[in-house]
């Protein structure tokens, strides 16, 4: 990341403070996105290993896969915040 | 760590296992597909239900269960034990190969590794088999092709005429320069080595474990070791072998707790009080007395043991090597129990003395 007051120093202001914010928007999503994805492979996968034994897990395998969805909808509600 | 350990030149740690491991592993998806098998398991009530039941009742009885295809196909050929047999051990072959099939990886090469030991188990089978002239079909039903041989090759060599024939299709396999040493009266000699063989290799697999499910995959194999020494130990002291030259080629090293070599110069009773001071005495002292006439009752008793420790293991380390272990060997218990009930009602034994051969967790 660059550092703001060294970017404003050399190069004028490239991150004001509505860039910044918007930054931080991105980077809550960013994270938590990578974060829910992560989480949600090795659900996931688990899921589909304990399906193919047995086909009745389904439900519970889909509802336990999709709760890490949850954090990316913190990251969008703390993106939404910083924005607003 | 690693990506820092790149970034400052250092050289990689020299795990043999590391070394080896090709591909990324799957232990999520493996560990609880490997769980969702082992709770199609046999409970524990069923066993004294087929203890009441006749060959042809197990047989259908297991026939409804997961070994419903093996019976299947194998019904045209086989009857009676013979089928129950045949289906028993072609379905631990198909179960391990699943799992080699469904796991990639680190998981992979170590289960691989561990199911060596059917490799050796075949070889040992058909030696024995030929010195002592057994028929082509007595052979072939104690095989077990869940190991890298398959049951075709296997079947192959099993219809050999002799032993020197059987050497030399193994000629290409790692146990040739042992099979080479045999020479028709050192069977037992062979065997033990084979055996010695398939446990330092298996040690070298595992390497010199740093993560926490290597070091109980470790100590789990170690276990083992120390399982099968104990029981030999007791066998040898009982025969009268108190020679130290004579026990210790027979022991096998990297056990975990047993001091083998301490234990092997003692006489019975100082061995038997030695025996308190390890980690075993818990689950042995209940059947051992001054007088015991049978090993039966310390060998269920140890096989327990070393089941229940694997599922303990398995809770500590839970999405790792240890669960998908911990099943290899309750799938083996299982098949093992099913072939003593079935054999058992064919030998006409009493219901009690088949259930003391069984190990029912």
């Amino acid at each position: 990341m660059v550092d703001p007051v060294t970017a404003t120093a050399v190069a004028g202001p490239i991150l004001d403070a509505a860039g910044m914010k918007a930054l931080g928007a991105a980077l809550a999503i960013t994270v938590t996105g990578l974060a829910s994805a992560w989480a949600e492979k090795e659900i996931g996968t688990a899921a589909i290993g304990a399906m193919a034994e047995n086909e009745s897990l389904f439900g519970k395998g889909l509802i336990l896969t999709v709760i890490p969805e949850t954090i990316v909808i913190f990251g969008l509600v703390a993106a939404l915040l910083i924005n607003g | 760590m690693r990506l820092l350990e790149k970034l400052w030149g250092r050289k990689k740690s020299s795990r043999k296992s590391d070394k080896k491991k090709k591909g990324t592993s799957n232990y999520a998806y493996a560990v609880t597909r490997v769980r969702a098998m082992k709770s199609k398991l046999m409970p524990k009530e069923t066993y004294p239900r087929l203890l009441n039941m006749s060959i042809d009742e197990i047989t259908r009885f297991i026939e409804e269960s997961d070994y419903k295809s093996d019976i299947d196909e194998l019904a045209m050929k086989y009857r009676g034990a013979d089928l129950a047999e045949h289906a028993l051990n072609r379905n631990l072959a198909f179960t391990y190969e699943k799992l080699l099939r469904i796991t990639e990886g680190e998981p992979n090469y170590l289960i691989s590794e561990y199911l060596r030991r059917y490799d050796v188990w075949n070889v040992k089978t058909l030696l024995r088999g030929k010195q002592y002239n057994a028929s082509v079909e007595d052979i072939q039903e104690s095989l077990i092709s869940a190991g890298e041989f398959t049951y075709t090759f296997l079947s192959e060599l099993a219809g050999k005429e002799s032993y020197q024939e059987i050497i030399e299709s193994l000629v290409e396999t790692v146990y040739y320069p042992i099979l080479q040493e045999y020479d028709g009266t050192n069977l037992a000699d062979i065997e033990n080595k084979l055996d010695k063989m398939y446990y330092s290799s298996l040690f070298d697999a595992i390497g010199k474990p740093r993560s926490k499910d290597r070091k109980l995959f470790a100590k789990f194999v170690k276990l083992e070791a120390d399982v099968k020494n104990l029981g030999n130990l007791f066998r040898l002291k009982k025969a009268g072998v108190e020679q130290l030259d004579e026990i210790m080629p027979l022991m096998i090293e990297g056990g975990f707790a047993l001091n083998t070599e301490k234990l092997a110069a003692l006489p019975y009773e100082d061995f038997v009080e030695e025996l308190r001071n390890t980690e075993y005495w818990d689950a042995i002292s209940s059947v051992m007395g001054p007088d015991m006439d049978s090993l039966t009752a310390l060998e269920s008793k140890l096989t327990k043991y070393s089941l229940e420790s694997a599922t303990t293991y398995s809770h500590v380390s839970p999405v790792s090597i240890v669960p998908i272990m911990d099943y290899i060997i309750y799938k083996n218990n299982e098949v093992n129990n099913l072939r003593i009930i079935v054999r058992g009602k064919e030998a006409g034994l009493a219901d009690t003395l088949i259930k003391d051969q069984l190990v029912v967790i």
